[in-house]
């Protein structure tokens, strides 16, 4: 075998060409991983929200909370039903919520930008409900009062959301701010806490809620749940897993992100590996002599063959290391994007799993080893007494 | 044998490798004009709204609704034409319920007086008035679904529950890209006669159109500050500022979509400048030989820009050649009938197309200005001892 250090010094020799070839498969490796990993991000943040023992309860047919509204007489029935966790005085854990977007103006950007920011009216056990959410600064609302809780994804970036302050969701009926909450990265995180009589009564749904979360005894107490409330046929009901929920809720966007990273990635592949297709031949046609000479000193084809296509794939392999490490440090970032499903604007940050870095080194790999076959196909081929001759 | 012909046949002398950059550069304009597409497609309708009509809804929240009341009272204002209201209604096809569509309900006559841009013919245009279950479809649904004036369509509400029954009465086209193509547009009526008195007489946003698209400012103003008083306040404004605002929430794609298209150029210069590299490298004693005879480095320097640019130019050529059939034939098709109403019109604008252009041809010539620059100061002696 010819040494790897033979390859390793013949790209050195070459530096400018060597960095501008990595720097392009360094690019590609960038776009394939940060696009994955922000489509991961979107669905670790929705997933997130959910937790397995949690059922969520809107009106049949509806995709989402936004568009369900199920009567308050039937809150009462979903609480009471068998599998549902009770508290220490035997309240039901759960409750009824109202869930509202209202258009919001974001502080820095440009005039008139406005973005959707969701309000969910909550029950006053909520902090019960959902034992992940967590009030960091500040205190949680008062129970019956005009005050709400902050995700800490929406902290000063959006008029009124700081501690202190206040904003309108109705004319002349704003509400406090005595708190921040934070939700364990989920989108809970970018959503508004106040309680459910201020939802209902400033956004006119008396009477009326979107959804219905309850925490089960136990995970496996879900079948069943879902069996009574669906049987019902008047109540026109569906149960869903909090976990499901918020995966359905995710797929939209994250589809969309990774549709996109994929058609750029193909198009970036292309193009960078017919530039390392290039670096190569001209590696190749320049070693000419060189490659003579070892077919001379007795190296088979075969040896040379491997030889340039480790040229091409340590080449590969350092641009695809600096691309990801590049990528990685997205990871510090968070990115602001609205969710399609509920046209809500959700804050995220790109999240590296080790199958998006896998991928996208095999991916920065496969460019050089594509690059590399033909001109090392080309190399190997070279007739040692011509090679000496030109 | 001048300059020019020189440059002209070293680009031809490494057949291979020439074909190979230029490939890259077409596959890089062809990507930057298929970008460059989903955001003119994406952005355009913002481009064409209406100056003279002007949007009310309810003022905290675009899922909230208004009075239909507020309809008569601003008709009443002076300055304004005509006006007319909608309300989304949410309906999925329960044949494929992954397949999204706008389901709205309206007025259809003020619809069609507000919205002069949609065109059906008289007949369908009556018989959609008379039929209070008829359907007014755009063309871009109908061929998706297969639906022809005369069937009986059943969707299932997500909003309004139940299985709701419409029949197709008319199918609609558009003349301009700011109204979507498959939308169903029913009877506002069909759907406030089923409501149950808490939710009766509500209306989702309110289309006008005024007289003098220069008042649309103070009319707007007006229409808010009547209903400032009331339980529910509004905010008015612009069609163009409605849509600027609906892609405000999106910025964060389309900056995603700015960044790429630059890293694309980025990837582009990187090879091109590194092929003409390798090429000068190659040819450095060439270039001694041609200073020796008298060439003076800004003959040399001209020629490697000139090497560059006919690049650029060939694969750029080419990108935009294959950027017609495969975003107009390929892609644009699939795209307007399945994403249509994101993307109405996907076809490649002429000035997307010659910007991709210039833009190779001036990466070719930029990537050239490094080893055109290491060249020209090479000495003569230097250049001539060096082989290979």
């Amino acid at each position: 075998m010819i040494p790897i250090s033979y390859n390793v010094r013949s790209l050195m020799v070459r530096k400018t060409t060597t960095f501008a070839t990595a720097g392009g498969i360094a690019l590609v490796v960038f776009v394939l991983a940060a696009a994955s990993m922000l489509s991961a991000g979107v669905s670790k943040t929705l997933v997130a929200g959910g937790r397995p023992d949690n059922a969520i309860v809107t009106r049949k047919g509806s995709d989402n909370e936004m568009s369900s509204s199920i009567e308050s007489k039937s809150v009462s029935l979903i609480l009471a039903t068998p599998g549902v966790k009770k508290d220490g005085t035997g309240a039901p854990l759960g409750g009824g919520e109202v869930v509202v977007v209202i258009a919001q103006d974001r502080l820095g950007g440009e005039p008139g930008q406005v973005t959707n920011i969701l309000v969910r009216g909550v029950s006053d056990n909520v902090l019960q409900v959902r034992p992940d959410v967590r009030v960091i600064e500040g205190r949680p609302a008062k129970p019956g009062t005009d005050e709400c809780v902050i995700g800490k994804g929406l902290v000063g970036k959006y008029k009124g959301m700081t501690i202190g302050d206040k904003f309108e969701l109705k004319k002349n009926r704003p509400v406090n701010v005595v708190g921040v909450f934070e939700a364990g990265g989920s989108s809970f995180e970018s959503e508004v806490w106040v309680n459910l009589e201020t939802a209902r009564s400033s956004f006119g749904r008396e009477g009326l809620v979107s959804s219905v979360t309850v925490q089960l005894d136990s995970p496996a107490k879900f079948d069943a749940f879902k069996a009574t409330i669906e049987t019902d046929k008047q109540l026109l009901l569906e149960a869903r897993r909090e976990t499901k929920y918020y995966e359905d809720q995710s797929q939209g966007t994250a589809m969309f992100i990774s549709i996109m990273g994929i058609i750029i990635t193909v198009f970036c592949f292309a193009g960078a590996t017919l530039g390392a297709m290039n670096t190569m031949f001209a590696a190749v046609a320049q070693r000419k002599r060189e490659v003579g000479t070892l077919r001379a000193l007795g190296f088979s084809k075969f040896a040379i063959l491997s030889s340039f296509m480790v040229e091409s794939t340590v080449l590969a392999v350092v641009g695809g290391a600096i691309g990801l490490l590049a990528a990685l440090s997205l990871t510090l970032t968070r990115v602001s994007m609205m969710n399609f499903q509920t046209w809500q604007e959700i804050s995220f940050s790109f999240a590296a799993t080790p199958g998006i870095m896998l991928t996208a080194l095999i991916a920065g790999t496969g460019m050089g080893i594509i690059g590399g076959f033909l001109p090392a196909l080309k190399a190997a081929g070279t007739s040692p007494i011509e090679a000496m001759r030109g | 044998m001048n300059l020019t012909s020189i440059a002209a046949r070293n680009i031809g002398r490494n057949k291979l490798r020439t074909s190979l950059t230029v490939s890259v550069v077409a596959i890089a304009t062809l990507f930057f004009i298929l970008l460059r597409t989903v955001v003119w497609s994406w952005t355009s309708a913002s481009e064409f709204s209406k100056k003279d009509r002007i949007a009310t809804r309810h003022k905290v929240s675009f899922i909230m609704q208004v009075p239909k009341r507020y309809v008569e009272e601003i008709a009443t204002l002076p300055g304004v034409t005509a006006v007319s209201w909608m309300n989304w209604f949410g309906a999925k096809d329960p044949k494929n319920e992954t397949d999204f569509f706008a389901t709205i309900a309206t007025d259809p006559k003020s619809l069609l007086d507000v919205y002069s841009e949609i065109k059906t013919t008289e007949g369908e245009k009556q018989a959609w008035f008379e039929d209070r279950q008829g359907a007014l479809v755009g063309d871009a649904l109908a061929k998706k679904k297969g639906w022809k004036v005369g069937d009986k369509v059943t969707l299932s509400g997500t909003i309004y529950p139940g299985d709701w029954t419409f029949n197709v009465r008319g199918i609609y086209t558009t003349t301009t890209t700011n109204v979507d193509r498959s939308t169903l547009w029913f009877h506002w009526n069909y759907l406030n006669e089923s409501l149950p008195p808490r939710q009766k007489d509500m209306v989702g946003w309110i289309m006008t159109n005024i007289k003098d698209s220069s008042q649309s400012g103070r009319i707007s103003k007006e229409v808010d500050a009547k209903f400032d008083d009331r339980d529910l306040q509004t905010i008015t404004m612009s069609e163009a500022a409605l849509n600027q605002s609906f892609l405000g929430m999106f910025s964060a794609v389309l900056k995603a979509i700015d960044i790429v298209s630059v890293v694309i150029t980025l990837i582009m210069a990187l090879i091109v400048g590194n092929t003409i590299a390798m090429g000068v490298r190659e040819r450095t004693n060439e270039y001694g030989v041609l200073r020796a005879i008298g060439f003076l480095p800004k003959h040399i320097v001209r020629f490697i820009l000139a090497e560059g640019v006919v690049i650029g130019v060939i694969g750029g050529l080419v990108g935009v050649l294959l950027g017609y059939p495969v975003v107009n034939g390929a892609l644009g098709r699939v795209i307007e009938e399945n994403m249509g109403n994101m993307f109405p019109q996907f076809k490649v604008q002429p000035e997307i197309a010659a910007f991709a252009f210039a833009l190779a041809m001036v990466l070719g010539l930029v990537a050239a200005i490094l080893p055109a620059r290491k060249a020209s100061r090479l000495q003569v002696v230097e250049a001539l001892r060096r082989v290979g």
